[in-house]
């Protein structure tokens, strides 16, 4: 084990027997100083974690029965999960690998079975769907995935057939062993695409070569062999997965979004037929211009051959039902449904219903079901489903029907909307659950206060007008006074209303009527930014989602920038959050503007940005009703003020010359930093260039702007001060090499002044690679890289510090700034790898610091700062001692009681928000990724607040008794010195 | 002790046996038996109660007793500094650890010359019948000042007085921030 490498500054080369010394003290430090695990009664108290799938994908019901619970759903997250259907909540879910990987490219379920293809034909799995345990897993050839189902001999299903772009294979049910694989002929010119099987001896490849013709393989089931192989022509058809479906016994129904006709051909004639065409005209059905024809079949049961009842979607809301009558070549229309959102099938038992939603009215969409066999509406089976104003629009129906008793049809749906939120209904249109898995990909988020009661405001208004005269502010105070004596009188009354009922019937539900600002801000308004484009407001303490906004024609890989502009503090200016929304492919923004409290969309004049937006930057400028100013920065360098009144460009051009910007081109290898000038055109006044050849920028931080230092300086052993560089205009870059080589891969972290281009310090860490997490707070830098050489993640911290005098301690400008700060630099082994990092945040930042890394093993890991020192010194000293300096350990620890989220393990964490909440010793935390954790840290214990089990009964009850023995016995003494003057 | 008055009183006795009276003045000479009454009863005089027939000392104001105020008032004056050496040791003794003792020490040391110094006019009056008084109460006030500079040495080499730069660290302002800047990568 060697220590790690690269010391700029200082170098530490501890020896072995050192080290164990050392370690030894870290242990004893750690055991004296750190103990901050939560206590068992403490579990949920102040923290909330909620576990989301993602969009999903498949999703199957578990049985056909009234009281089935289950439901299964496989997402574009790699999880396949089952939901409780009565409360929504998770039974239990497996996540994936991220990426191709992991991809669910399919999911069958059967009985207890649920059969999934995983990795674009990789892995084909089974699992136990009643303890959702792994029943076997069988790996496939290489080849990608086409298609699967089910193979039924003699009614029971006892295979899984396979179909990959050269191959097809036959897998047992009940171990997953392969029975056959059989390669496909003539693989490089016909693209196989479906594969049928309707119970018989056979099994059907279809495959095409495009606007060519079709080609059909029939493989015996026992051996594979080819038994039949014919090809029929086909010019029209392109794909058989977009255009073709199998229909009644075997035959196959396509649809020519050219002609407008349906094609129908028997899989299992023996000769070689002709696609025989039906014209849409010829049965009065006319598609809606532009729109591509799609084709809905059922096959209820594997053993049995699909239902000759189809559905033809001939507009976004035209449905029709048609049939296949026994000829196999004619068809004849059941019923038109004209609109009609959405339509499924559903079997239970030997009927099979069709669901079809339709709109309602503005706030309401009704779901009816069909019989399938005659198109007759089914009575009383109408559903209402509530569109939300707020959330997407329907996008998939997945229905769950059942017998009754008294065997009638009965049915429960699953609505999946366009925001991924899945709402499932009951009969006659109960919600019974929404389960909001947007929140499965949040973007962005901000935490804002929230706002002070009706009476605080009050209160806070008083102040906030403009004084007129004493007598009318005399009066003024007299009736807010009253006011809150008002409010004071009614609480009491409520508590005392309250207390006469017994405790369950009190709730205690957080709205957005009742909200208001605790004591200490400990509550605040989550705002979540998805990547779907859905805005949430969540309640920090409770985690109920308080207000949601779905923002439509959001591309999928938009970028997104949330900005407070204006917080809750200027009552009775409402709080504003500016959303930027950046579409990759125009470079166009939009920006949204809404009440971070309400969630509402504030009509306010927007600015018009015809051109692409490169990057944008709130000023700390406020314009009179109390917004910060946003500058947005287009392509040709030009800045657009939001707000933009008069008062505001005039404020601008005042301070014009002290505004800079830094942008940074990735691709071009390239920080730039730019002037602002008077007329709002910008200069640029310097410029650093990576050589993109060499090594490419990953990523920069500055510091967080809410950020407050309360030391400017640390206390050395020997009583003197080493200032702190605090430079609030310093960036750091990172950048990865582009060689991936071990040998020769290397990171780099430039700590950069973004307003003079100054390279202040540059520390390249050779043989390390990426991903580099890092945190830039205060006077360090902590980043966190892979050691190539040792392969080992390592942990590297940068200090910087100005010396033993400050230059100038009252103002800071970057642009009078002679001399190099003191860089110090340590490095330690970290025994695991990193999925996210970010710094706790107080509100004046006398609290120690501390760091929060997400493990991949879903913990969240408190590291106190304290460990990540460059100062901790190879040989202990008197002066060293003296500072508290823990020995220098190559290794960090690990500590299980460091973990913030004790078992509540949150996977995927993509990012951690820290805001300060009221307290000082108080930071809050959202950890958020696939699943989203709300907790509270303090890194210095809460030296501000009274314990938890702190016992105020004993002590107030120990103090009275001391104030009444002190009376009594005062009255006792008084007694008996008149009785001795008596005698 | 047991009979306070007997001594003063020629008279004066206990009858053991009497039973009904404790105690009681014989005013006849015959029946004087007590040995106190033997002075007394050689001169065959009556005296008072409390005549004493020895010359009461003469109490004015001599030249030796001028020397023992002297002496009195220095030993005041001195006092401040008499007591320097033993602080010299208990500083000695208490170390440089900051806790409960060593702090009451100091506290104790530097409370005293203050008090002290703080009480000076009525040491002044104490003082008053010297001739030195004037050069005794300088060196009372020099031995306070030396007495509170020592404990202030105590708390400096304890670390207590705010002489180092660390000390006001708290009370230095965060520096105001002339640029204002802000972007990032391209979005």
């Amino acid at each position: 084990m060697f220590p790690p490498s690269l010391n700029v500054t200082f170098s530490k080369k501890p020896s072995v027997k050192m080290a164990k010394l050392t370690s030894l003290f870290v242990v004893l430090f750690s055991l004296f100083c750190i103990s901050e695990a939560v206590f068992e009664d403490q579990v949920g108290k102040f923290d909330w974690r909620q576990q989301y799938v993602g969009k999903t994908l498949f999703a199957h019901f578990e049985s056909n029965t009234q009281s089935s619970k289950k439901l299964f759903v496989a997402t574009d997250k790699n999880i396949f999960a089952s939901f409780n259907s009565r409360t929504g909540d998770l039974l239990w879910r497996h996540v994936d690998k991220t990426g191709p990987e992991g991809t669910i490219d399919t999911f069958l379920l059967h009985g207890q079975d649920a059969l999934m293809v995983v990795g674009d034909g990789r892995l084909l799995r089974s699992w136990d769907t009643n303890i959702g345990g792994l029943n076997w897993e069988a790996v496939l050839d290489t080849g990608s995935f086409q298609a699967a189902c089910f193979v039924a001999i003699q009614d029971t299903v006892k295979h899984v057939a396979v179909l990959k772009k050269a191959a097809i294979s036959l897998h047992y049910l009940s171990n997953g062993h392969q029975k056959w694989v059989e390669n496909l002929p003539d693989g490089d010119a016909v693209q196989y695409q479906a594969v049928y099987s309707g119970g018989e001896e056979e099994l059907y490849v279809l495959g095409v070569v495009p606007n060519s013709h079709l080609t059909i393989i029939a493989y015996s089931l026992e051996d594979g062999e080819i038994t039949k192989q014919r090809s029929v022509e086909a010019p029209w058809l392109s794909s058989v997965e977009s255009s073709c479906v199998v229909v009644g016994q075997g035959v196959l129904m396509c649809v020519d979004p050219a002609t407008f006709a349906l094609y129908t051909l028997p899989i299992q004639a023996e000769e070689t037929p002709e696609f025989s065409q039906i014209l849409l005209q010829s049965l009065d059905l006319k598609v809606s211009p532009g729109f591509q024809p799609v084709l809905v079949s059922s096959q209820p049961h594997p053993a049995r051959s699909p239902l000759s009842e189809f559905f033809l979607q001939l507009g976004t809301d035209h449905h029709v039902l048609l049939q296949l009558n026994a000829d196999g070549y004619t068809i004849a229309p059941l019923r038109d449904f004209q609109p009609s959102f959405l339509v499924s099938f559903a079997t239970t038992g030997e009927k099979t219903v069709a669901a079809v939603m339709t709109p309602k009215n503005e706030t309401a969409c009704a779901i009816n079901l069909f019989s399938v066999d005659s198109g007759r509406r089914l009575l009383d089976t109408t559903v209402i489903f509530p569109l939300d104003l707020n959330g997407g629009k329907p996008h998939k129906l997945y229905v769950h029907a059942f017998l009754k008793k008294d065997d009638s049809v009965g049915y429960r749906v699953l609505v999946q909307t366009q925001d991924h939120a899945l709402t499932f209904i009951q009969q006659p249109g109960r919600v019974v659950w929404t389960r909001e898995e947007a929140l499965a990909d949040v973007v962005t988020m901000e935490m804002v206060d929230l706002p002070l009661t009706g009476t605080q405001a009050e209160l806070e208004g008083e102040f906030g007008k403009k004084a007129d005269g004493l007598f009318p502010m005399v009066l003024k105070r007299l009736s807010s006074q009253v006011i809150l004596l008002q409010a004071w009188l009614a609480h009491l009354w409520k508590l005392f209303y309250e207390a006469r009922k017994p405790r369950s019937q009190v709730k205690n539900e957080v709205t957005i009527e009742t909200l208001s600002r605790d004591e200490f801000n400990l509550q605040k308004m989550m705002v979540m930014v998805t990547a779907s484009g859905k805005l949430f407001g969540i309640d920090s303490k409770s985690g109920s989602i308080l207000w949601k906004h779905y923002l439509e024609n959001v591309q999928p890989n938009a970028a997104f920038k949330l900005i407070v502009q204006r917080t809750t503090a200027h009552f009775p200016h409402p709080p504003q959050c500016t959303l930027l929304i950046k579409d990759k492919d125009t470079g166009l923004a939009t920006l949204h503007v809404f009440n971070p409290i309400f969630g509402r969309k504030s009509h306010i004049a927007l600015p018009a940005l015809p051109r692409p937006i490169l990057q944008s930057l709130l000023l700390p400028v406020i314009d009179q009703d109390y917004a910060k100013v946003l500058l947005l920065v287009d392509d040709q360098y030009k800045v657009t003020a939001f707000p933009s009144t008069k008062n505001v460009l005039q404020q601008l051009q005042e301070m014009a010359s002290s505004i800079f910007f830094y942008l940074i081109h990735s691709d071009q290898g390239n920080l730039s930093g730019f002037r602002l000038r008077k007329d709002l055109s910008t200069e640029r006044i310097w410029e650093v260039v990576l050589p993109t050849e060499v090594q490419k920028i990953v990523a920069v931080k500055g510091k967080r702007p809410n950020e407050h230092v309360h030391s400017q300086g640390r206390v050395m052993g020997d009583r003197s001060v080493l200032y702190k560089y605090l430079n609030p205009n310093l960036l750091a870059v990172v950048t990865e090499s582009t060689d991936t080589h071990p040998e020769r891969a290397f990171v780099g972290v430039f700590l950069v002044d973004g307003v003079t281009g100054r390279i202040i310090h540059e520390a390249v860490q050779r043989k390390a690679r990426g991903p580099v997490h890092f945190v830039h707070s205060e006077n360090w830098v902590v980043y966190e890289y892979w050691n190539t050489k040792s392969r080992r993640n390592e942990f590297s911290v940068l200090e910087l510090f100005e010396g033993t005098e400050l230059y100038n301690s009252t103002v800071f400008s970057s642009l009078d700034r002679p001399h190099l700060p003191q860089v110090l630099q340590q490095t330690y082994i970290f025994p695991s790898p990193i999925t996210t990092m970010e710094a706790t945040l107080t509100e004046k930042g006398i609290t120690s610091r501390h760091l929060l890394v997400g493990l991949p093993s879903g913990a969240i890991l408190s590291l106190p700062k304290m460990f990540l020192d460059p100062r901790r010194p190879e040989v202990v000293t008197e002066h060293s001692r003296e500072e508290n300096l823990i020995p220098y350990a190559p290794e960090m620890p690990i500590r299980t009681e460091w973990f913030i989220n004790y078992n509540q393990t949150v996977l995927r964490v993509k990012g951690i928000y820290t805001a300060p909440s009221g307290l000082e010793s108080t930071c809050l935390v959202v950890a958020y990724g696939l699943d989203i954790y709300q907790t509270r840290v303090y890194p210095s214990k809460q030296f501000d607040v009274l314990k938890d089990d702190y016992d105020y009964v004993l002590i107030s009850s120990v103090l009275f008794a001391l104030f009444f023995a002190t009376m009594i016995s005062k009255r006792l003494a008084q007694v008996k010195l008149l009785n001795r003057a008596w005698r | 002790m047991a009979t306070p008055g007997g001594q003063g009183g020629g008279a004066l006795s206990t009858r053991g046996g009497a039973r009904r009276m404790k105690w009681a003045l014989a005013m006849t000479l015959g029946n004087a038996r007590g040995r106190g009454d033997r002075q007394s009863n050689q001169g065959d005089v009556m005296y008072p109660i409390g005549y004493s027939d020895k010359p009461v000392p003469d109490t004015s104001i001599q030249e030796s007793d001028k020397n023992l105020v002297e002496k009195r008032c220095w030993d005041v004056a001195l006092g401040p500094l008499k007591q320097i050496p033993m602080n010299l040791f208990i500083m000695y003794m208490s170390g440089n650890t900051i806790s409960i003792f060593p702090i009451m020490m100091v506290c104790m040391m530097a409370w005293r010359p203050i008090q002290a110094l703080m009480s000076m006019s009525a040491t002044f009056k104490l003082l008053e019948n010297s001739n030195q008084q004037w050069l005794q109460g300088l060196v009372y006030s020099v031995g306070n000042l030396l007495g509170s500079a020592l404990a202030i040495y105590k708390c400096q080499s304890m670390g207590l007085l705010p002489t180092h730069s660390s000390d006001w660290l708290a009370f230095i302002e965060p520096p105001m921030r002339m640029e204002i800047m802000g972007g990032g990568m391209v979005l």
